[in-house]
């Protein structure tokens, strides 16, 4: 670097950058793996456990089917978002988008109900 | 008057008498295994009947979920006598659900449009109730082998659900 400019000299950016990169690189590739805490729904007896789940913008819920008939995850109301049918053990994934609460429901049975409280 | 007193004891017990069969009758798994694939094998075919002649979309969509979840929890049941290696003994309790269950099929098949979609759904209301009576106060408590008596109580909230579910159907088309 000229010391008195304060600019760097071409020969010297040209190693600078690569490091810059590398460093961004490694920023963006660590901010994806802690984007959010990780919470799993199981869903049993005709239930959705737990009933009520807190969470934060980012977080990321897994859905896991122990019954052993199909079932969906579809929101009702607030952010939407819909799994489809999720079989017998099978599971399904949602990152939190957005604060508020989102009531959802299992289509086949309406009976089924629970909240995610997005903060 | 005497004849009143005898009418309506007769009566009584026609009423009362399958239940205290269904409370007292002592089953071995085998004959449980029966009533189980009896029981679904009865809905799953009273609910191909309705997907097919029903045209309102909420019957539709519940003939549909008995179809799909009781064919579900009898596999459960048929792998479970695979897989203990025994014959699924028929009996009175099974017989008598195959035979109520032609009835229903018999009537239904009479009936259409909004007499359909009532018939059926009433009659979804009453044998899901006693279905799940079944389970509670007969079957559960007779289930010797562990793996049975755990897929019973594993399948129990499934009757719950399809009650409720028809429950409120049958709420919303009064």
């Amino acid at each position: 670097m000229d010391r008195e400019s304060g600019s760097y000299s071409w020969h010297e950016a040209r190693k600078i950058v690569p490091l810059l990169l590398s460093i961004a690189i490694v920023s963006v590739s660590h901010a994806d793996e802690v984007a959010g805490a990780k919470h799993t729904v199981v869903i049993e007896n005709m239930q959705f456990q737990p009933k009520v789940l807190q969470v934060k913008v980012g977080d990321l819920i897994v859905w896991k089917n122990r019954d052993v008939v199909p079932h969906t995850v579809t929101a009702s109301s607030g952010d939407t978002f819909n799994s489809g049918k999720i079989e017998p053990d099978g599971s399904w994934s949602y990152r939190v988008r957005k604060k508020g609460t989102i009531p959802y429901v299992c289509t086949y049975h309406p009976t089924m109900a629970a909240q995610i409280v997005a903060k | 008057m005497n004849r009143m007193i005898r009418l309506l004891a007769a009566a009584l017990f026609v009423l009362i008498a399958p239940v205290a069969f269904a409370q007292s009758e002592t089953l071995n798994d085998t004959q449980i295994a029966a009533i189980v694939v009896a029981a679904n094998s009865v809905d799953i075919d009273a609910g191909k009947l309705a997907e097919k002649k029903s045209t309102n979309k909420d019957v539709q969509a519940f003939a549909r979920q008995m179809v799909t979840d009781h064919t579900a929890v009898n596999k459960q049941a048929t792998d479970l006598v695979k897989k203990l290696n025994v014959t699924p003994q028929e009996n009175a309790t099974s017989k008598s659900l195959k035979e109520g269950g032609e009835t229903n099929l018999a009537k239904l098949r009479k009936l259409q449009g909004k007499d359909f979609d009532k018939a059926y759904i009433d009659n979804e209301v009453t044998y899901h109730q006693t279905v799940l009576d079944a389970v509670d106060k007969t079957l559960i408590p007779n289930a010797k082998n562990a793996e049975l008596k755990n897929t019973l109580v594993k399948v129990r909230p499934i009757f719950v659900d399809h009650l409720e579910h028809a429950k409120q159907i049958q709420a919303s088309h009064k």
